[in-house]
């Protein structure tokens, strides 16, 4: 097939906080620098800029400061800066409060956010820098030249469910670059199979995820001041699970509350939207929203392993950064700066080279050398075993994780040993005993009144979601005989629980048995389910472009 | 003077321009109705029925086929001419198609997918959907008049329009549309159009969801559709499993409706479908399970099992 092909000097894919930071540098680079000026491209599979942009969001602004000293006179959207700040010990009843707020989740300083406005406020300075921002163009596919990375393929459009080219056909461009920065976040498709390629997890450890779910609330004015931020560990969560939840609130009484669990739960019935309810029911949270209403709904993966779990982030040709290298501190539940910090150095790192003639890995490993003595390792590198502690359960976990705070994160078996999340998923036997569960119902079921709770296609429906029906399901099931026969019996179908969206669904097959039915158009594009599978055999691939949530505000 | 712009289709009124009229002579203030088009006298006369100051008709042979350009161009000319408050139309494809390059044209605010207008202190407030439908806005225009305004379907009732006293004045207008400046050329209707029931324009509508269970049960909802002289619909579960064509789909994936009456046979009332069809006059909802969110927004409900509610409905409306 002919194929456009575009040549530019460094291709960024993903237009998140990373990707845009990276655009960013590199216009300033090229100002302060002069010289032939870059050709650079930004792409980004949201309809427009900040869409897919999904976050609590705490931002710290040392990045930013940096990047963009002037932010608040350029109209950054930062509005409510963290005034009051709280941590409780929640049990099914009541609070308990810390008696002092953990360092880690000290917030002073840092602003609440909307992640989307703020993103799409970054792209307004990126295009006006005259940067090509391509917004509705998912990337399918990384193209090769032997080992090096050479660009990307961006996705056809036009194809009809059963892979026919409808009269809308276009056939996806090729990029080709020197230099190709993947900022395509957390579980990203193009990183996958380029880390898988390329082996460049060799040595590092499984990638540890979590998966957040969020509702944007408007309650009344005057119910909690804004710049307030609660974060509680505890209820609903057993002990041996990872996660807890916040509460943000920013001005105009807008609340911003969300529920965290790692992706790394050993309960095969557990049910993370499911368990977000429980967490809004409890009655210090229900006491806030109480007579509010939900406006927005999203759901994301969040990548939590943290330093050791960082693969090989340069190669021939390419650079990775943000959430798709796994740039999270999941100690101080951060990312954001972290992400904008590694696009800002793999563009000073894409500049050089280029300038230098050299784009090979040998030249862009300077990445890694800029990475290490930055804010980023000292940032990350003392927290690198939070996240695999609490495998251990939550007292052991709360425990080495303040005492890491003394130690600079020091264990006697350094790194501390971790297994991928979907390894630690137990079979309803073993977690369960033998006697019969019915897997179709929850085990902790929670009254959807739709004031306070939702069901999932409720809360999907305030994602703004939508995609082209006529396509390929972008969720591709290597085996779906696995559903309805060994994993039915071993896991009781987790898809139907841990998906946010109500995308996986176990149907009457008319014979008796059930079978997968996979709602594509549902997904927000969370990836728990490539990442949480426990066969693994679920590839979350772009939809047609501009396909997915409609995220605002939050 | 709020001028209303009628849409037609080979020979055929849309029907929700009747719901158009029926928003503007509601707004209040004095009302002119237009029509485009080639040969559109009976439409006209059809038109003159409501009660307005007078039906324009803008004859020309550019207009017989629907293109953006010729819409525009001679819009553009009419409402120099006519020096309007508001120009209205319904929130058809066809006006989403033209109507942001008519207010680009013109230089005036285009306020679309209005559902509700009120005056305050002499200015028309405007109320449209924002958030998918979750919230409404409250818009007022902005700029020199006119201000452009699109009413969303099923908002107003089209049987809702003031019919006159006596027929309206019917005036011809000239305008020269340039056919060289008709950058579209009209091709032949999509044939899956053709094919395809447009499901807003059924006054009655007998929609089956999950409730139904096996497609050898679609028989049942037929009949009774037929009884009743409806058109046949489904929630999306319906049309994912083949048993329905995607045509017949009701909700944020599948099509809007605002019909007279709507017979919900096992659907939930998940909000996808919901806000496909909350905007029809009288709701029947018959559902298993009396605290399904369908039976919030359904003027009767019977909680019961539709295998033995229909047929006593089929056996009843046969007598």
């Amino acid at each position: 097939m002919d194929r456009e092909t575009l040549e530019v000097d460094v291709l960024i894919v993903g237009g998140g906080p990373a990707g845009m930071s990276a655009a960013l540098r590199l216009a300033q680079l090229q100002k302060a620098q002069g010289g032939e000026p870059l050709a650079i491209a930004v792409l980004e599979k949201a309809r427009e800029a900040g869409a897919h942009m999904l976050s609590g969001a705490m931002l710290d602004p040392s990045a930013l400061r940096e990047l963009i000293p002037d932010f608040k006179e350029k109209g950054a959207p930062v509005a409510s800066e963290v005034h009051h700040e709280h941590v409780y010990f929640l049990t099914k009843n009541s609070k308990v409060p810390f008696p002092i707020t953990p360092p880690p989740l000290q917030n002073h300083g840092n602003y609440v956010i909307s992640l989307n406005r703020f993103v799409k406020w970054m792209s307004g300075l990126v295009e006006a820098e005259g940067i090509d921002l391509f917004a509705g163009f998912p990337a399918s596919e990384v193209l090769y030249d032997g080992d090096r990375v050479v660009g990307v393929r961006t996705r056809d459009q036009g194809i009809d469910k059963h892979g026919a080219k409808k009269s809308t056909f276009e056939a996806g461009v090729e990029i080709r670059a020197k230099v190709t920065i993947l900022c395509d976040g957390v579980r990203g498709n193009l990183t996958k199979a380029v880390v898988r390629r390329l082996a460049l997890d060799e040595g590092r450890q499984p990638q540890l995820y979590a998966i957040g779910l969020k509702e944007l609330w408007e309650v009344p004015k005057d119910r909690i001041k804004a710049g307030t931020v609660v974060h509680t560990l505890g209820y609903p969560l057993k002990r041996e699970e990872f996660g807890g939840g916040f509460l943000y609130a920013m001005p105009d009484g807008v609340v911003s509350v969300g529920f965290v669990t790692g992706l790394d739960y050993r309960d095969p019935m557990f049910d993370p939207h499911l368990t977000f309810q429980h967490f809004k029911q409890h009655p210090a949270i229900a006491a806030i929203l109480q007579g509010g209403q939900m406006v927005r709904y999203g759901a994301k993966a969040l990548p939590e392993g943290g330093w050791h779990t960082i693969p090989r982030v340069y190669a021939d040709g390419l650079l990775i950064a943000g959430d798709a290298g796994g740039f999270v501190n999941s100690m101080r539940l951060k990312g954001i700066h972290l992400a904008m910090r590694t696009g800002m150095l793999a563009a000073e790192t894409a500049y050089e080279a280029i300038r230098a003639r050299d784009t090979s890995a040998a030249r862009l490993w300077k990445y890694e050398e800029r990475i290490d003595a930055s804010e980023v390792r000292r940032e990350l590198y003392p927290v690198r075993n939070v996240h695999q502690s609490f495998g251990y359960g939550l007292v052991p976990g709360l425990m080495y994780s303040g005492l890491s705070l003394v130690t600079g994160g020091w264990w006697l078996k350094d790194p501390m040993p971790a297994h991928a999340g979907f390894d630690r998923m137990a079979e309803i036997a073993e977690y369960y005993g033998e006697h019969k569960l019915d897997v179709d119902a929850p085990v902790r079921p929670v009254k959807v009144d739709r004031q306070l709770t939702f069901d999932k296609l409720t809360n999907v429906h305030h994602s703004g979601t939508r995609h082209t029906e006529d396509q390929p399901s972008h969720l591709i099931v290597y085996d779906t005989n696995i559903c309805s026969t060994r994993c039915r019996v071993e896991y009781g179908n987790p898809c139907t629980r841990f998906c946010p969206a109500n995308v996986y669904e176990m149907v009457d097959a008319g014979d008796g048995t059930k079978r997968l039915q996979i709602n594509a158009s549902n997904c927000v594009h969370c990836k728990t389910c490539d990442i949480m599978d426990p066969y693994q055999v679920i590839d979350w691939v772009p939809p047609e472009g501009g396909g997915g949530p409609q995220y605002d505000g939050m | 003077m709020i001028l209303v712009i009628a849409e037609q289709r080979e020979g055929k009124l849309n029907r929700a321009s009747w719901e158009a009229m029926a928003a503007a002579q509601q707004a209040g203030g004095p009302v002119k109705v237009a029509l485009l088009g080639s040969g559109d006298e009976p439409l006209a006369a059809e038109l003159a029925a409501a009660e307005a100051a007078e039906v324009i008709v803008v004859d020309a042979a550019a207009l017989g086929e629907y293109t953006a350009d010729g819409q525009v161009a001679a819009l553009a000319i009419l409402i120099e001419q006519e020096q309007p408050g508001h120009v209205f139309f319904a929130h058809t494809y066809q006006t989403r198609d033209f109507a942001p390059v008519l207010a680009t044209r013109l230089g005036r605010s285009l306020i679309t997918d209005v559902t509700a207008i009120r005056q305050e202190s002499g200015a028309m407030v405007f109320v449209r959907p924002v958030f998918q439908g979750k919230l409404n806005a409250d818009v007022t225009a902005e700029g020199p008049a006119p201000h452009l305004v699109t009413i969303q379907i099923g908002a107003y009732r089209g049987d809702a329009a003031v019919r006159g006293a006596s027929p309206a004045a019917i005036r011809k207008v000239e305008i020269a549309v340039d056919a060289a400046a008709v950058r579209q050329k009209p091709e032949a209707p999509f044939k899956e159009a053709k094919q395809a029931v447009d499901l807003s324009q059924a006054e009655r509508i007998v929609a089956i969801g999950r409730g139904i269970k096996g497609q050898e049960h679609l028989k049942l909802a037929e009949d009774l559709a037929k009884a009743m002289g409806a058109e046949i619909a489904a929630s999306r579960p319906i049309c994912d499993s083949g048993w329905l064509p995607m045509d017949r789909q009701i909700g944020s994936s599948g099509q809007t409706v605002a019909p007279k009456l709507y017979v919900a046979l096992g659907i939930s009332g998940a909000i996808q479908h919901l806000v496909g069809m909350k905007g029809s006059k009288t709701i029947v909802a018959i559902n298993k399970d009396p605290e399904a969110p369908i039976f919030e927004i359904a003027d009767f409900g019977i909680a019961g099992d539709l295998f033995e509610v229909v047929p006593a409905m089929i056996a009843e409306l046969n007598k």
